[in-house]
């Protein structure tokens, strides 16, 4: 029988320690792929994840149940990964994992691509590739870290915009937009390496 | 053009979490607890430390003076020089001495050094989980 995130936390308040490794062993996969992202590192998302977790089990007395706790779970997630990331900047550690766009200014725009329009739907024959999902692979990872977040929590975590918009500290329009850019730019880059 | 990328984010290939991740986050949170526990401990250790320190030489001294107020060590005197006498009366001996102790300051001067030394004996017992805690405490502000 599955039982919701909020009965599972409810019944770990109460006392039941099963009820909270179920919620870990529900969320361990999505979280360790949304972190690896940040760091392309297998070691290094481990420690992020297991971090991640501890915070979980830190404050999760404090969580507000009303609220959504998967949306809660990836904040906490991404707040540890960047920590790490700027925690390895400081100690003059090599973070060339991690792309942030020269072409991106705080917000998350990319000047270059503001006057691309709606990115329209992919071709037919670049889905139809076999090695589609190693093309995927290497173009999201040339995408920015903001738009990959976007596109990731969107298309593979399912979060809706206002969901991602919570997760990421940003406002909604922003992360439509970021959205929108990360397809053209994932289309572009496609059909690039199609042609 | 959403099921167009929809269709196109299935292909997207997830990575598989290392095997023991799980069993090294439940080992982490167990010792998250522990740390916890020490943390209490160690409170509660410096707190009691503290007061029965303070109170256990205050209380010896009120207990000497209620001591010698009380003239139980005139019945001692006599009780060691006059010891046929002592020995005669030692029933109306023993009931003068009783209701002359003083029974206030007595108990609050053991309860205090029970206290001293239990703290005393709790840091024995736990030294080298306390040390570790006071140690890794400061190591961990500088991990992840």
């Amino acid at each position: 029988m599955d039982f919701s995130d909020q009965q599972l936390i409810v019944d770990y308040l109460k006392g039941d320690e099963e009820s909270f490794k179920i919620l870990i062993k529900r969320y361990l996969k999505p979280i360790y792929n949304f972190v690896y992202q940040y760091v392309n590192d297998p070691q290094e998302a481990q420690d992020i994840t297991q971090e991640v977790f501890v915070r979980v089990w830190r404050y999760l007395k404090k969580f507000n149940q009303k609220k959504n706790f998967k949306t809660w779970l990836f904040q906490i997630a991404k707040n540890v990964s960047i920590d790490f990331y700027r925690k390895a900047r400081f100690h003059g550690g090599e973070r060339k994992n991690i792309s942030f766009s020269d072409f991106e200014n705080e917000k998350g725009e990319n000047i270059l691509t503001e006057t691309i329009p709606d990115p329209g739907p992919l071709p037919d024959e670049i889905l139809e590739r076999s090695d589609i999902g190693q093309q995927l692979a290497k173009a999201t990872k040339k995408l920015s870290l903001n738009y990959k977040n976007v596109i990731c929590l969107y298309y593979y975590h399912h979060f809706t915009f206002q969901e991602i918009a919570e997760i990421l500290s940003a406002p909604l329009n922003t992360v439509k937009s970021q959205h929108r850019r990360a397809l053209s730019i994932l289309k572009k880059i496609l059909e690039k390496d199609f042609n | 053009m959403l099921n167009n990328y929809e269709k196109l984010f299935g292909h997207l290939n997830s990575q598989e979490p290392p095997v023991n991740i799980f069993d090294r986050i439940i080992l982490l949170i167990q010792q998250e607890k522990e740390r916890k526990r020490t943390k209490k401990i160690l409170f509660i250790f410096s707190i009691l430390f503290v007061i029965s320190l303070i109170i256990t030489p205050l209380s010896f001294n009120i207990f000497i003076n209620q001591i010698k107020d009380s003239g139980i060590t005139y019945f001692f005197s006599t009780a060691f020089n006059d010891l046929d006498v002592f020995i005669a009366l030692w029933q109306d001996f023993s009931l003068a001495i009783l209701e002359s102790l003083p029974l206030m300051g007595l108990l609050t001067f053991v309860f205090s050094l029970a206290v001293f030394l239990f703290t005393f004996r709790l840091f024995f017992r736990r030294k080298k989980l306390l040390i570790d805690y006071l140690f890794s405490h400061q190591h961990l502000h500088n991990i992840i």
